[in-house]
């Protein structure tokens, strides 16, 4: 009986298995795409909340711009000053203690700086900044620029002045130790600083914030990099340092001649 | 074809986890590279400048494990683009940049000379990551258990 099923039947079984299958693969299609929404919206949701909270931690981390305690002598928030607060011209030298080509450019700058700030034309401010870290092995740039704010709040413009220069004329190389602390001190205290009042502000970072803060107000101000020259905040377009301090020296003259 | 798609994923993310990664230790400094090109508004700055270096980690473990590897490549495919878009324009108005690209950031004076080079790479880049758009199957993959697994094994058992 069964081995002379009819074709009809035949028909019907094939046709019946042809709808089980197809059962069958809709369901499997639709728990894989149920599935896939799922896996999706799970690891996406995951990320989201990964992404935020690193941005909130990053955001806790990144301290530029909170209340800090300003060096008293400081000049437009953040320079240390040399010729008078009258003076006709003001040229900003943003520069990190760490930059080579700002070592580079102060070696061959300096002097001429201070003719022009004797002269009473020109106020120069040294506006140091603290990105270069990393290119040394002991936070040297922001160590270098907290020693130049302790020496500045403690003794004033004209010391602090030549420490920065000091600091400069024995610039480290980059990726090494930077200078020491307690060689630091022996410089500023040979500058004209005064030892007791100064060895426990530059261990402690004392004015590490404020470095800090100076650093973000050069990034606002649009400055990318050092050696950043302004003459009455303009900036000073250059190729080399001989071309940057050609350049200052005719924008000052330039301003002058107004 | 495969396997290109896991050649692929393990370059593209792998730059990305090293790139996200070297940024990661200082938001300050992903901050200030982030303005340095001068195309987004100041109040959005920091927040993208948080953002990015974690987004380009997450981006790159999951393209090298192979999770969602579609949605990563679309998503690595759109920070290229927006990479690409960012070093040309700073090639093109002249600014002296680097590109931040693993850190750093800021000026450069030999930035002119390093932005055809920058770009040439996130353009391969970019291409390897619009191939695991179009293809995201590929051996060694994460997905190939949670997506493209077979449904539930058990029951086609009982079906058979």
């Amino acid at each position: 009986m069964s081995k002379r099923q009819s074709n009809a039947t035949k028909q019907a079984n094939l046709q019946r298995a042809s709808e089980r299958a197809a059962i069958r693969a809709e369901q499997e299609a639709k728990e894989r795409r149920t599935r896939a929404f799922l896996v999706t919206g799970t690891v996406a949701a995951v990320l989201v909340v990964v992404v935020a909270l690193v941005v909130g931690f990053q955001a806790s981390r990144d301290t530029t711009g909170r209340a800090a305690t300003s060096p008293a002598g400081a000049v437009d928030g953040y320079a240390l000053p040399i010729g008078q607060d009258d003076a006709p011209v003001v040229v900003t030298v943003y520069e990190d203690m760490m930059c080579p080509f700002c070592g580079l450019f102060e070696s061959i700058s300096s002097e001429r700086m201070k003719e022009y700030a004797e002269s009473g034309d020109v106020q120069v401010r040294y506006h140091v900044v603290s990105f270069l870290d990393r290119a040394s092995e002991t936070r040297y740039s922001t160590r270098a620029a907290n020693a130049i704010a302790v020496v500045l709040d403690t003794a004033g413009p004209e010391v602090a002045v030549a420490f920065h220069d000091a600091l400069f004329a024995n610039q480290p190389p980059e990726g090494g130790p930077g200078l020491p602390d307690e060689q630091m001190i022996e410089m500023a205290v040979e500058a004209g600083a005064d030892r007791a009042a100064i060895e426990g502000p530059i261990a402690d970072l004392a004015f590490e914030q404020w470095v800090v803060n100076s650093t973000g107000e050069w990034s606002d101000r649009g400055f990318t990099g050092t050696p950043t020259v302004t003459v009455n905040d303009e900036k000073v377009e250059f190729t080399s340092a001989e071309d940057l301090l050609a350049g200052t020296e005719a924008a000052i003259d330039e301003a002058l001649a107004d | 074809m495969g396997w290109i798609g896991l050649a692929a994923r393990l370059v593209v993310g792998g730059v990305w986890l090293v790139a996200g990664a070297l940024k990661l230790p200082d938001p300050a400094a992903s901050v200030r590279a982030v303005r340095a090109y001068q195309l987004l508004p100041e109040p959005i700055v920091p927040t993208v400048g948080y953002a990015l270096p974690v987004l380009e980690v997450l981006v790159g473990i999951c393209l090298l494990v192979g999770v969602l590897v579609r949605v990563n490549g679309a998503l690595s495919a759109i920070l290229f683009v927006a990479f690409i878009i960012g070093i040309a324009s700073a090639w093109a108005r002249g600014l002296q940049i680097d590109c931040g690209c693993f850190g750093g950031g800021g000026y450069d004076a030999n930035a002119q000379e390093k932005y055809p080079l920058e770009l040439a790479r996130d353009f391969g880049l970019l291409f390897a990551s619009v191939w695991l758009v179009r293809r995201p199957r590929s051996p060694f993959a994460l997905d190939n258990r949670l997506l493209y697994a077979p449904t539930d094994p058990a029951r086609r058992g009982d079906q058979s």
